[in-house]
C-alpha cells in the first residue's frame, strides 16, 4: 500500500488556492524532495498531510486512513520553527516524546544528543537556535515513523548541521518508510532524494525520479528547477 | 574516497563510476568485502535506493558479486578488472588528446612532450 | 492519551500556580503576624513596612482569584494556538482529549484557589480572634444542631445533603462552563488569518452579549455561581429551589455543551496555526 495517497486535494482560502487539484502517490522506502518557491504550497500539503489543516475538496490518505489520531501515530513530522515546550529540559522532551508515541526510540535519541555534545539537562529554552533546530531533529527522526515530514530542515543552519542533517536522514533510511523533504536549496539535498515534486502555484507540476531529469535533461536537479521555475 | 557529484549526471552512474576507480586503483582489492549499501550510502552522502541501483548495475557489468547473506563483495576476476582498468585509461586518453588538439597540437608533438614529461620527471609523471 | 495529556498540562500550570499559591500563603500568614506585631510603640519605618505587608497581602488575594483564570487562557494559547500548537496538534490524541485535559485541570486550580484561600481566610480569623480550631468550627451549628433546625420546618438532613450535591454539581458546571466561554472565544478568534487576538475578544464578548440575552429571554434568574442558594423555610419553597436548580443544570449544560462544540470546531475543522 502507498504510505502516502492524494486524490484531488485542494486547500482555498476564500478565493486564494493554496492547493489545487493535487494527485499524488508514495511508495514505502523513497525519500522525495517536495520542491517550490515560497508560496508554492509546500507548507500546506505538508500540513494537510500530518491534520493541521482540512481539505477543501479532495482527500488525503495514510496508509489508507484519513489525518487522525491513527495517523499521526504514523506520521513524524519536523516543522520550520520551533514546537517543543521551551520551559521542559531535554531530558524531559525526551520523555514527552516516548510517553505519547509508541514507536519512539529513546536509547537512538540519546545516543544522537551525546554524539554532539548536547546536555539533556539543559532547558530547551536556553538553547542556541543550531542546537535546538538540532534537538527537534534528533527528537523527531528517532521515531520509528512510517512516514517523516520535514519542512525545511536544512534552511538557515550552518554547513555543518546540514551534513549532520542529512546524514541522519541517510542512516535513517527505513526500506518501509518514506521521507519528504521540503525545501527551497536543492543542491544541497539532491543527492539524498529518490524522487522530486515540483510545486508551482498550489498543483503539482511534476513527480519524477531525480535520476531521470538528470538522465534526460543532462542538468543537476537544482538547474533544471531554476528554469522551470525562471522569473 | 571522493564523493562530489556532477548535477548533470544520474548520480548512480557517477557512484558506480566512483566504484570501480575504487576497484581499479586497488582501494578496493578482489575479493574484498564491500561495506553495506547503508555505510557506502552515508559515506558518500546519497540516497540508499541510488547506492543500491549502481550496486546492482556493478554486478550486472560483473565487477561485484553478491553472496546472499555474507553481502557484496569485489570481482576476484583480474581480467575484468584489467579490462575496466583499459577502458578508464581509453577514456583519459580521449580526453587528453581532445584537449591536446584543441590546442593545435599534432601527433608528434604530442608525443615529444610526453617524452620530455617523462624525462623532467625522474621516473615519475608530474604528480 | 488523556490522563498523559492531564499529566503534563498539571506539571505546566502546576510551575506557575503552586509557587503563586505558596506566594499567598506567605503573604497572608505575614499579614496575619503584621497585624499582631502592629502597635503605636513601634517606630514609623517598621509600622509602614508592616502595613505595606497588609496592603501588598490585600492585592494578593485579589490576584488570587484572577490567577487561575489568567493562567487558564494563557495556558490553553500557548499551548495549542501558539508554536507549541505544531506539537500538540500533531500528537496521536484526539482533539477532545486536548480540551478535556485542559478543561479538567483548568477546573482544578479554579476550585483548588478557591479552597486555599477559604482556608487560609478561616486560619486568619483563628489567628486574630485567637480561637483554636475547636473554637472556630463551634461557630458553625453541628450536625445535630442542624437536623434539629431542618426538622422544625418539615425537612430532614437528606434534603439537605441533596441541595449540597446539587450546589456542588453547578458550582462545578459553571467552572467547566466559565472555561469554555474563554476557549470556545479564543479557539474561534484564532480561525481567522490576521487580528487573531482581536478577533477572541470580539468572540468573548459577542458570547457574553448572546448568553445574557437568552438568559433574560428565558427568564432564568440568578444561573451564575452560588447565586442559587435562597433560603428555604418550607417544603414547597424547598421544591422550587430544587426546580430552579435544575433549570440552571440544564441550561449551564446546553452552554457548555455548545460552548464545547464551538472550540472543538475551531481547533480541529477550522485549526489555522500561523
Amino acid at each position: 500500500m502507498a504510505i502516502l495517497e492524494c486524490k484531488n486535494l485542494s486547500k482555498h482560502y476564500g478565493k486564494v488556492a493554496a492547493l489545487e487539484g493535487v494527485d499524488l502517490s508514495i511508495e514505502p522506502g523513497r525519500v522525495v524532495g517536495l520542491l517550490g518557491p515560497n508560496g508554492s504550497g509546500k507548507t500546506t500539503f505538508i500540513k494537510l498531510v500530518n491534520g493541521l489543516l482540512t481539505p477543501t475538496a479532495g482527500e488525503v490518505l495514510i496508509e489508507g486512513s484519513r489525518p487522525g489520531p491513527a495517523s499521526k501515530a504514523l506520521v513524524a513530522y519536523l516543522p520550520d520553527r520551533d514546537f517543543l515546550a521551551d520551559w521542559m529540559t531535554v531530558e524531559q522532551q525526551l520523555r514527552f516524546f516516548a510517553d505519547f508515541y509508541k514507536d519512539f526510540d529513546a536509547e537512538k535519541a540519546k545516543e544522537m544528543l551525546a554524539r554532539l555534545g548536547i546536555d539533556p539537562a539543559q532547558r530547551f529554552k536556553t538553547l542556541s537556535k543550531g542546537t535546538r533546530e538540532k534537538v527537534q531533529l534528533i527528537l523527531v527522526m528517532s521515531r520509528k515513523a512510517r512516514l517523516y515530514l520535514l519542512d525545511e530542515p536544512i534552511g538557515g543552519v550552518d554547513p555543518a548541521t546540514r551534513d549532520f542533517i542529512l546524514d541522519t536522514i541517510i542512516r535513517n533510511y527505513n526500506p518501509e518508510a518514506a521521507v519528504i523533504i521540503s525545501t527551497h536549496l536543492i543542491s544541497d539535498v539532491e543527492s539524498v532524494l529518490d524522487e522530486v515534486i515540483f510545486l508551482k502555484e498550489g498543483r503539482v507540476l511534476l513527480h519524477e525520479a531525480a535520476d531521470s531529469i538528470r538522465e534526460t535533461q543532462g542538468t543537476s536537479v537544482d538547474r533544471y528547477f531554476r528554469e522551470v521555475f525562471k522569473c | 574516497m571522493d564523493w562530489t557529484f556532477r548535477g548533470d549526471q544520474p548520480i548512480y552512474a557517477q557512484l558506480m563510476q566512483r566504484i570501480k576507480q575504487g576497484i581499479v586503483s586497488g582501494d578496493l582489492p578482489p575479493g574484498s568485502r564491500l561495506p553495506s549499501v547503508r555505510e557506502l550510502a552515508t559515506e558518500a552522502g546519497v540516497n540508499p535506493n541510488t547506492m543500491q541501483r549502481a550496486l546492482q548495475e556493478l554486478e550486472r557489468e560483473g565487477m561485484v558479486y553478491s553472496q546472499r547473506t555474507a553481502g557484496r563483495f569485489v570481482t576476484e576476476d583480474v581480467k575484468q578488472i584489467e579490462r575496466a582498468k583499459r577502458a578508464f585509461a581509453a577514456e583519459h586518453i580521449r580526453v587528453f588528446l581532445e584537449g591536446m588538439g584543441s590546442l593545435g597540437y599534432d601527433r608528434a608533438e604530442i608525443l615529444a612532450l610526453l617524452q620530455e614529461e617523462k624525462e623532467d620527471a625522474h621516473g615519475n609523471f608530474g604528480m | 492519551m488523556l490522563g498523559k495529556l492531564i499529566k503534563y498540562e498539571f506539571r505546566a500550570t502546576g510551575r506557575v500556580m503552586l509557587p503563586a499559591l505558596g506566594v499567598l500563603t506567605v503573604l497572608v500568614l505575614l499579614a496575619n503576624l503584621s497585624v499582631r506585631l502592629l502597635d503605636s510603640r513601634l517606630s514609623s519605618f517598621l509600622t509602614v513596612l508592616l502595613v505595606l505587608v497588609l496592603i501588598a497581602t490585600f492585592v494578593a488575594v485579589v490576584a488570587a482569584e484572577l490567577m487561575p483564570i489568567i493562567i487558564m487562557i494563557v495556558r490553553f494559547h500557548k499551548n495549542l494556538l501558539a508554536n507549541e500548537g505544531y506539537l500538540m496538534h500533531t500528537l496521536p490524541a484526539s482533539v477532545h482529549s486536548l480540551v478535556w485535559a485542559k478543561l479538567i485541570v483548568s477546573l482544578v486550580w479554579l476550585l483548588a484557589t478557591n479552597l486555599v484561600i477559604v482556608l487560609l481566610g478561616g486560619l486568619s480569623v483563628m489567628h486574630l480572634a485567637q480561637m483554636n480550631l475547636a473554637q472556630l468550627l463551634a461557630g458553625f451549628p453541628s450536625l445535630e444542631e442542624l437536623r434539629r433546625m431542618l426538622a422544625s420546618v418539615g425537612l430532614n438532613m437528606g434534603d439537605f445533603y441533596l441541595v449540597l450535591a446539587e450546589l456542588a454539581l453547578i458550582i462545578i458546571l459553571s467552572g467547566l462552563v466559565s472555561c469554555l466561554h474563554f476557549y470556545a472565544a479564543m479557539a474561534l478568534g484564532h480561525t481567522f488569518t490576521r487580528r487573531k487576538g482581536l478577533m477572541s475578544v470580539l468572540c468573548f464578548v459577542g458570547i457574553s452579549f448572546a448568553f445574557s440575552l437568552i438568559t433574560n429571554l428565558l427568564g432564568i434568574q440568578e444561573v451564575e455561581y452560588l447565586n442559587t442558594v435562597t433560603v428555604v423555610t418550607v417544603r414547597g419553597g424547598l421544591n422550587v429551589l430544587h426546580g430552579t436548580m435544575g433549570k440552571s443544570f440544564f441550561y449551564l449544560l446546553a452552554q457548555g455543551a455548545l460552548l464545547y462544540a464551538a472550540t472543538v470546531f475551531g481547533l480541529q475543522k477550522k485549526l489555522n496555526l500561523a
